[in-house]
């Protein structure tokens, strides 16, 4: 502080270019150096684009530069669907079917449980992995699948780790996934609104305009939501290459994914690929706007339940017992 | 210093620059370690960019940890600037007059931190301009996580542009024009109290989480900031007063030491009206807080933390409350700067990591930051550092120039 | 008189926040209300028929499939044929008037069939289901002639509770679409007649542990 005393007058700040070398010099040559490497690191640590062709490199430019998925006209969609399967074509040698469809008229899409049928085969997680491309890696799994000890319905009871013979007499198995809630708290807490729900009701994730923040993670009462903490690594041959942009298409690193109610087969009238997995048919899936579906006769004629009621998410997902 | 006739803004920014690059060895080698320790942030951070954040100790259950804890901390000591303002201006005490300029700086510094620690925990950095209303899609208002990005940007405006005018007015020598400032610095007032009380909705609003949705937690936010962050300003107060010719009155440590009191009081109230709701009837509710203060399932990595938050909270406030030693700085730093840490553990890793275990589903993990967040947080704390280093640095020299004119 | 300005100036700006801060308020508890109501209303009042042939449906079931004989809730429906996956059809053509000479005469003589439908008392036994005069149908208690491919009318004369799920769509699956006309599993897709029961198994796979 008592040095400002001594200064002359008109002192250029940039005198210590030309001056001698002293101890305070020194200090400041060193600091400006560590800041310039600093600097460097920052550049340096920027995802690289190694050896990137001049078209993928466009093409990442202007995927970076899109508009939410929403605020899209139909071309614009059809836009980026090309570009997407161009890059993944570019970067991974993959020949994707990527679908932008809208949602059909006139579905609202349900779901039912049954708990007295479900006997722990978890052959529905193994299809969803398989069908939604999850990260091998991480083991991550949409489905979860609790081995349940009758007398509680609180699957924080239950063991979600079992690996023995199924089933064991005297349990029973009770599987969440995330419920596409029609109140969903995951939807109000999104900043950036890359979470919404679709017409048809499924509750859909835009990848590339999520900013990987993860409240909606944290508002969701389900544990429906995974993240991509790191980029996920799929066997080559495993991928499946039918795909919706807002369902199973590959996802970069960062960004939050859930079960989309296999949006990809839903919109095309096929069952998602837990239903058609499941050995014993626990699962039951349609339309609850139609009045003759299965998800209908189970909502009219089964004692139904939903988890988590109290907190009035309103899921579209219920559970019942035979 | 330069002629009052030569001064312009191009002068001002080369001068704070130049004020800043200079100084004794002391204050050299203190920069030094700053930037080291920022250089260690920019190499952990690097881990993360290339790696993504499972280099990291987070995962789906515990999907906040310790760069979330510590964005929380801060925006309270950011809010606790008003504790400084309000005395200053509303109440026109003189003593505080001269020291609002550098609780401003803090605040303004513990804002950067904020804002950086949110930007180093995203999983998409790169797309953060969707946050831009207008360039972007901003979910306002449902969303409390935009209502929070609005607040905080707007209170760093605030407590930035503010003093920048009346630092440049006093650096040219002029009166700086109160009537044009001071309804902004009744908004600042109002919005301290805002930020803090959003930050605390971002938890208090999740139904999903049960540890974190009771309507105590704005309040207790706002006790525990103005307990921690007058804490940390006496603690700077006593540096600037100890190693620079700029003096600062005992009355300001006196009444500082009140606020402290008086806010540590209600936070520890507070404190015991949570635990007394989660454990006098232990519902499945309360299972965060029986993990946080029990463990659970042989989990309880958090047990010895938040016991010994507690108790140095505790013994903190009573010794800053029943002031043994009469206002004697040896005995009140010490008690200033453990509750300050007490408070930094409680409502940091405290509050984040317990809300979110056991998960929604009734599994129970551990969590641990990795050298990644630890190194990131270190260069985000210098970062800050520097930061109120530059600005009260610059401020002092002004006023102090500014008064002997 | 300056002082009173500026403190009316002040107090202008505090009742703009407060406004402000009350008007969001009353958003928010406008809303409160929401809570209350559900879809589900909306959905029970969805009665207009859904043409699920509207659905353009990409995969087409590949397996054979016959008219059920009887309706659903929404009408018609197919059941997936059985005669096709049964090796060994038509039972004529061992089982005639004559007697027969068979090579590999254990197996043909169906003793690879491991019998454990119903328990103790409740034990069934071939005739129960199959027709002794005609072996290429089945027969159920009241003497009807039932054919594989609609063996749920003979399951479903014990195990009624399930036909009825099974017809309203509450037990048993679809075959490969949620749209379009409806094929369903028929009994014996998924249960072996003969030990109807799922055996216990592995699971596919497992859950890891996130710590």
């Amino acid at each position: 502080m008592s040095e400002k005393k001594n200064h002359p007058k008109n002192d250029n700040p940039l005198d210590f270019l030309s001056g001698e070398s002293n101890r305070r010099s020194f200090i400041k040559g060193l600091s400006f150096a560590a800041a310039a490497g600093s600097a460097a690191l920052t550049a340096g640590c920027i995802p690289s684009a190694d050896a990137a062709t001049t078209e993928e490199m466009k093409l990442r430019w202007q995927e970076f530069f899109k508009e939410h998925y929403r605020l899209m006209t139909q071309e614009e969609k059809d836009g980026t669907v090309a570009r997407l399967e161009r890059l993944a074509k570019l970067q991974k040698g993959l020949d994707v079917q990527m679908s932008s469809q809208s949602p059909l008229e006139g579905v609202l899409y349900g779901y039912a449980f049954n708990i007295t049928r479900c006997e722990g085969f978890m052959e529905c997680v193994t299809a969803c992995v398989e069908e939604n491309n999850l990260d091998r890696k991480t083991n991550t799994q949409y489905i979860r699948i609790f081995e349940m000890e009758p007398g509680q319905l609180d699957p924080g009871t239950g063991d979600g780790q079992y690996y023995h013979e199924v089933p064991v007499d005297n349990k029973f198995y009770m599987g969440t996934q995330c419920f596409h809630c029609e109140k969903a708290p995951c939807i109000k807490a999104c900043p950036t609104k890359a979470t919404w729900r679709e017409p048809d009701g499924i509750v859909v994730v835009d990848y590339d305009w999520c900013i990987g923040c993860r409240y909606c993670q944290a508002a969701c009462p389900y544990y429906g939501r995974r993240f991509n903490w790191g980029q996920a690594e799929i066997p080559k041959d495993e991928i499946t290459t039918r795909q919706h942009y807002l369902g199973n298409r590959l996802r970069p690193k960062g960004k939050m994914e859930k079960c989309t109610f296999c949006i990809q087969r839903t919109r095309k009238g096929r069952l998602p690929a837990c239903v058609e997995a499941c050995p014993t048919g626990a699962r039951v899936f349609g339309n609850l706007l139609d009045p003759d579906s299965e998800i209908r006769y189970v909502l009219k004629h089964k004692k139904v339940f939903r988890m988590k009621e109290e907190l009035g998410t309103d899921p579209k997902f219920w559970y019942f017992i035979d | 210093m330069r002629a009052l006739h030569e001064k312009n803004l191009r002068t001002f920014f080369v001068d704070v620059i130049r004020w800043n690059l200079r100084g004794g060895i002391g204050l050299q080698l203190f920069r030094l370690v700053l930037l080291g320790f920022m250089g260690l942030g920019v190499y952990a951070y690097s881990h993360q960019a290339r790696y993504g954040l499972s280099v990291t100790g987070m995962n789906d259950i515990v999907s906040w940890g310790f760069y979330i804890s510590n964005f929380t901390f801060l925006v309270g000591v950011a809010a606790a600037a008003v504790m400084l303002i309000l005395p200053a201006y509303v109440f026109h005490d003189p003593d505080f007059h001269r020291v609002v300029i550098i609780g401003e700086g803090v605040a303004v510094g513990a804002l950067v931190m904020c804002l950086t620690f949110i930007m180093a925990d995203l999983g998409g950095p790169l797309q953060a301009w969707h946050l831009i209303p207008g360039i972007g899609l901003f979910n306002f208002p449902s969303s409390i996580l935009a209502w929070d990005v609005l607040v905080l940007n707007g209170y760093l405006l605030l407590n930035g542009l503010v003093p920048a005018y009346i630092l440049y007015s006093h650096y040219k020598g002029r009166h700086a024009d109160e009537k044009k400032y001071r309804p902004f610095v009744f908004l600042s007032i109002f919005w301290a109290f805002t930020i803090h009380m959003v930050t605390a909705f971002l938890y208090q609003g999740l139904p999903a989480r049960p540890f974190w949705n009771n309507p105590l937690m704005g309040p207790r936010f706002l006790a525990s900031a103005f307990a921690a962050g007058p804490a940390l300003i006496t603690l700077i107060l006593a540096v600037i007063h100890s190693s620079t010719t700029y003096k600062i009155d005992r009355s300001v440590f006196n009444k500082l030491r009140l606020i402290i009191v008086i806010s540590a009081i209600i936070n520890l109230i507070m404190l015991f009206s949570e635990i007394f709701k989660e454990f006098y009837f232990p519902t499945h509710h309360s299972s965060s807080a029986v993990y946080l203060f029990f463990g659970m399932d042989g989990h309880n990595s958090l047990v010895p933390w938040i016991w010994t938050s507690v108790c140095v909270n505790l013994l903190a406030t009573l010794v800053l409350a029943f002031n043994p030693g009469k206002n004697n700085p040896k005995v009140l730093l010490p008690a200033c700067f453990f509750l300050f840490v007490a408070i930094w553990m409680e409502k940091g890793i405290g509050l984040i990591v317990p809300g979110l275990i056991p998960s929604p589903l009734g599994e129970v993990v551990d969590y641990l930051p990795t050298w990644v967040e630890l190194g990131v947080t270190l260069g985000i704390l210098a970062l800050g550092i520097t930061v109120v280093t530059w600005l009260i640095r610059a401020a002092l020299i002004i006023e102090q120039d500014y008064s002997g004119l | 008189m300056v002082k009173t300005l500026l403190v009316g100036h002040v107090m202008t700006r505090i009742c703009k926040f407060i406004s402000m801060i009350a008007l969001f308020f009353a958003f928010f508890v406008a809303h409160a209300d929401a809570s209350q109501k559900s879809f589900l209303d909306e959905i029970k009042g969805a009665d207009a028929t859904f043409d699920n042939r509207s659905v353009p449906v990409t995969k087409q079931v590949t397996e054979e499939s016959v008219l059920a004989k009887e309706p659903y809730q929404g009408g018609s429906f197919r059941v997936l044929a059985r005669k096709k996956m049964i090796g060994r059809y038509k039972c004529s053509s061992c089982h005639t008037e004559k007697p027969t000479t068979v090579n590999r005469g254990l197996e043909l003589t169906h003793g690879d069939v491991y019998l454990t439908h119903g328990r103790g008392e409740q034990a069934l036994s071939c005739i129960d289901c199959h027709r002794d005069e005609e072996r290429d149908y089945l027969e159920d208690k009241k003497g009807r002639k039932i054919d594989f491919d609609h063996s749920y009318q003979l399951c479903g004369q014990c195990h009624f509770r399930q036909k009825r799920d099974w017809l309203g769509g509450a037990h048993g699956k679809r075959a490969e679409n949620w749209a379009g006309d409806r094929v369903i599993f028929n009994c014996t897709t998924c249960h072996n007649p003969h030990s109807p029961r799922f055996e216990k198994r592995f699971p596919a796979t497992y859950s890891v542990p996130l710590d």
